[in-house]
C-alpha cells in the first residue's frame, strides 16, 4: 500500500468517528435508539465474524450468546449489581460455553455444525423460557437499569448511545489487534486449510476452540448492552432469527472482512427502517434488496469494494506492463 | 402607522394559524404486531382502528377535526416495538394505540406515561394496569376479571373437583393459566394435569392422553384459536367426556370453522366476540366483513373499541386536550346508547380496567350459544 493510501485510510476513518459522535447530537431519541442498537449488533456481529469469517465455523447460536449475555446483565443489575459485573458474568460464562460448544467444531464442519449450533440456540430459548425462577420466564425482566459509568448517567438516549459506540469503539480496537496478531493468523490458516495449518505447527484444536469461545464471549458483550438498551428482556428477541439476524449481517457485510459486520448491521438495523415508508411491503423489499445483493456479490458488500479495488490494481498492473513492452518494442 | 400594519399583519396571522389547528386532523399512531408470530392479532388490531376512523371522518370527525392513524410494525418483537412506539411519540401523537403484546406493552408503557401520553392498548395480561400508570388503558379484560369468572363457573355450575389445564407457553397463555391456578387454589380445587403446549403445535395426541389418564372432572384449554382447534378434535378422538371450559380463543367463530363438530360442547367465558347478542355488534361485525372479506377475532374488536373511546373521550372534554385525557377516560362512563361506536356500555376505573358485560357461551350444534349474561359490575 502506498503512503497516500494508508493517510487516506486514515482520514476517511477518523471521518466516520466523527460523524458517528457529533451528527446523532441533535438526533430525536428514536434515532438514538436506532443507532444504539446498530453499535450494539456490530459487536456481536464481530464476535460471529472471527468465528465464521476468520477461522470458517458455521455458528447459528450467536443469538443466543446475546441472549445469555442479556440475561446474566439483567438479572445482576434489578438485584442492584452493577454492570461491569455483570459484563464479567457474561464474558466468562460465554466463553466457557463457547469452548464447549467448540468441541463438536472438531469433529463436525459446516452445515452439520450448523445443526449442533442450532440445536444449542433451541435449548437457550427453552431455559431462558421455562426456567422462571431465574429468568422470570415468558413474563421477561422489565426496570432494567443503565449504569452510571465513570461518574456519569447514561440513562438520556444520548449518554447511553455514547456508551454503546465507546464499547464498540474498545471491541473494534480489540479485534484490530487480534486479528493482526499470530493468532488471527493462525485462524485464517485453519479456514483456509486446516490440514496445511496443522503441518505449519499450529495447535488447530485449540485455535478452533478459541475462535468459537472470543465469538462467543463477544456475543454475550452485545447482550449485557441490549438489557439496559431495551430495559426490558423477554425470550424472543433471543430465539433462532437473531441468530439468523446476526450470521445475515456477517455475510451481506463481507465475512472475513475487518469492516464488514459494521456495514451488514448497518444494512439490517437501518435499512428496514429507511424502507418502512413503503408500508406493508417493507420487509419484502428488505428481503429482495438482500438477495439481489448476494446474487451479485455472494462475498458481501466489502467483496464489491475488493473486487473494484483489485480490478483496478490489476488494470494499473497491465497498463503498466503495456507501456514497459512498448517501449521495449520501440527500442532499437 | 407600521406598528398598526404590523399589529394587523399579526392578527391576521393568528387567526389564521387557528382556523389552521381547528381543521388540521387530529394524530394518532398506532404500533402493532403487523409481522412476526402475532400478525393476526395486529392486523385485527389495525383493520379495526382504520375501519373505525373511515366511519368517523365519513361523519365529519371529531369536533370537526378528522382523526388520522400513523401505522408502524413491531415485528412481535418488544426491542422494536420499543423503538417504534419511541418514533411514534417524537412526532407527539394524541394518543398512542398498540402495542397488542403483553410482553410489547411492557416495554413501552413507561415511555409513553414518562411523554405524558395516553395508550391504548390490546394487552391482557393481568400485571400490565397494577404498577401504577396512569396513561396505561386497556380495550379488554385483563385475565385478573376474566379469569376469576370461569373458575366461579368451574366451581358452582360443574362442581368440578379437579382440573386439568393446558396453556400455551406465551405470556399470554402463561399470565391465564397463573391467575386461573391462583382461582383453582382457592376453591380447593386440584389441578391434575398441567399441560404446558408451543405456539403454533400441530399434534395434541400426548397432552390428550395425558389428560385421559388424569381424569379430571374439567377441562379448561387456554390456547389460541388454531391450537384450540386442534386440540378440540383430539379430545373428541380420544373420547375425553369432561366438560371442556375456556375463554375468548375456545369458543370464537373460528375456532368453530376449524373444529367443525369437535367443538360442539366447549363452553367458555367471552368478552368480546362477533357473536355477542348484541345487535351493534352484529353490525359491526358487517361492516368489518364487508370491507375486509373475512370475520374479525376480538382483536379486530380491540382496534375499533380504541377509536371509539378516543372520539367519546374528546367529546366528552369537548377539545383535543393530550394532557387531560386520560384524567378524563379514568371512571369514564360510555354508554352505546349516545355513542353506538362502543358497541357496549362500558366503564374505565382508576387503573385503566375495563368493566362491561361479559357472556358465558357454549357452542351448539356449530352456533355460539350465549348461556348467560354476565352483568357489567357497575
Amino acid at each position: 500500500m502506498t503512503a497516500a493510501g494508508k493517510y487516506w485510510r486514515i482520514a476517511i476513518g477518523v471521518a466516520v468517528i466523527a460523524a458517528l459522535i457529533i451528527v446523532p447530537m441533535n438526533f430525536n431519541r428514536y434515532g438514538l435508539f436506532i443507532l444504539s442498537q446498530w453499535a450494539v449488533m456490530t459487536i456481536a456481529a464481530m464476535g460471529l465474524n472471527l468465528t465464521l469469517g476468520y477461522a470458517g465455523q458455521v455458528s447459528l447460536a450467536q443469538g443466543a450468546f446475546v441472549g445469555i449475555g442479556a440475561y446474566a446483565a439483567a438479572i445482576m443489575t434489578t438485584q442492584g449489581m452493577p454492570l461491569i459485573a455483570a459484563l464479567g458474568v457474561a464474558i466468562v460464562l460465554c466463553f466457557a460455553i463457547g469452548w464447549i460448544l467448540g468441541y463438536p467444531a472438531l469433529r463436525v464442519q459446516h452445515h452439520y455444525l450448523a445443526f449442533v449450533t442450532l440445536a444449542f440456540s433451541t435449548l437457550a430459548f427453552l431455559v431462558f423460557r421455562n426456567e422462571d425462577w431465574l429468568t422470570k420466564g415468558i413474563y421477561g425482566i422489565s426496570n432494567i437499569p443503565r449504569p452510571n459509568v465513570l461518574g456519569f448517567a447514561t440513562s438520556r438516549p444520548l449518554p447511553f448511545y455514547y456508551f454503546c459506540l465507546g464499547s464498540l469503539g474498545v471491541v473494534s480496537l480489540a479485534m484490530w489487534w487480534l486479528i493482526r496478531s499470530p493468532w488471527g493468523r493462525a485462524f485464517v490458516a485453519l479456514r483456509e486449510n486446516p490440514v496445511r495449518a496443522l503441518s505449519l505447527g499450529i495447535d488447530t484444536r485449540r485455535y478452533t476452540l478459541m475462535a468459537f469461545a472470543i465469538g462467543s464471549a463477544l456475543g454475550g458483550v452485545a447482550g449485557t448492552l441490549y438489557a439496559p438498551l431495551t430495559q426490558y428482556i423477554d425470550p424472543v428477541p433471543f430465539n433462532l432469527s437473531l441468530s439468523l439476524d446476526l450470521l445475515m449481517m456477517v455475510i451481506v457485510g463481507g465475512s472475513g472482512f475487518f469492516f464488514g459486520p459494521l456495514l451488514g448491521a448497518m444494512i439490517a438495523v437501518l435499512l428496514p427502517e429507511w424502507l418502512r415508508f413503503t408500508q406493508g411491503y417493507y420487509l419484502m423489499l428488505y428481503a429482495v434488496a438482500v438477495m439481489l445483493l448476494l446474487i451479485y456479490s455472494p462475498s458481501g458488500i466489502l467483496g464489491i469494494l475488493d473486487r473494484y479495488l483489485t480490478e483496478r490494481r490489476t488494470k494499473v498492473a497491465s497498463a503498466l506492463r503495456a507501456v514497459t513492452k512498448s517501449r521495449l518494442e520501440t527500442a532499437p | 402607522m407600521r406598528s398598526r400594519i404590523f399589529a394587523g399583519l399579526l392578527l391576521a396571522t393568528v387567526s389564521a394559524a387557528t382556523a389552521f389547528a381547528q381543521g388540521a386532523p387530529i394524530k394518532l399512531a398506532d404500533v402493532a404486531e403487523l409481522s412476526g408470530g402475532g400478525a393476526t392479532v395486529g392486523n385485527n388490531w389495525k383493520n379495526g382502528i382504520d375501519l373505525a376512523i373511515e366511519e368517523i371522518n365519513a361523519k365529519g370527525g371529531v369536533l370537526g377535526r378528522k382523526l388520522e392513524v400513523t401505522h408502524a410494525d413491531s415485528q412481535s418483537n418488544p426491542g422494536v416495538a420499543r423503538a417504534q412506539v419511541q418514533k411514534a411519540l417524537d412526532n407527539e401523537p394524541y394518543v398512542l394505540l398498540g402495542p397488542g403484546y403483553s410482553g410489547s406493552v411492557k416495554v413501552t408503557s413507561p415511555l409513553a406515561a414518562e411523554a405524558g401520553i395516553t395508550q391504548i392498548m390490546g394487552g391482557e395480561a393481568a400485571e400490565l394496569t397494577q404498577g401504577g400508570n396512569k396513561f396505561l388503558f386497556r380495550t379488554s379484560f385483563g385475565q385478573q376479571s376474566s379469569m376469576p369468572k370461569v373458575a366461579k363457573y368451574i366451581n358452582d355450575e360443574l362442581k368440578a373437583k379437579s382440573v386439568a389445564i393446558v396453556w400455551v407457553n406465551n405470556d399470554f397463555g402463561k399470565g391465564g393459566r397463573d391467575v386461573i391456578s391462583k382461582e383453582f387454589a382457592k376453591y380447593n380445587i386440584k389441578v391434575a394435569a398441567d399441560l404446558s403446549t408451543e405456539a403454533g403445535q400441530a399434534d395434541f395426541a400426548a397432552d390428550v392422553s395425558k389428560i385421559k389418564a388424569a381424569a379430571p372432572d374439567a377441562v379448561f384449554i387456554y390456547l389460541n384459536e388454531e391450537e384450540s382447534a386442534r386440540i378440540l378434535k383430539e379430545l373428541k378422538r380420544q373420547a375425553v367426556a369432561a366438560p371442556l371450559v375456556g375463554e375468548t380463543t375456545l369458543v370464537g367463530q373460528k375456532v368453530v370453522e376449524l373444529a367443525g363438530d369437535a367443538a360442539n360442547g366447549a363452553r367458555g367465558h367471552v368478552g368480546l366476540t362477533t357473536d355477542a347478542p348484541v345487535d351493534l355488534v352484529k353490525a359491526f361485525r358487517e361492516k368489518f366483513v364487508k370491507k375486509y372479506n373475512y370475520v374479525p377475532d376480538h382483536n379486530g374488536l380491540k382496534g375499533y373499541l380504541a377509536i371509539y373511546m378516543v372520539k367519546a373521550t374528546t367529546e366528552k372534554m369537548g377539545k383535543v386536550d393530550p394532557k387531560k385525557f386520560a384524567d378524563t377516560l379514568h371512571g369514564l362512563t360510555i354508554k352505546a346508547a349516545s355513542e353506538p361506536g362502543i358497541l357496549m356500555d362500558v366503564t374505565f376505573d382508576e387503573k385503566g380496567d375495563i368493566d362491561r358485560q361479559g357472556f358465558l357461551v357454549e357452542i351448539v350444534e356449530g352456533k355460539q350459544v350465549v348461556k348467560q349474561v354476565l352483568p357489567k359490575l357497575n
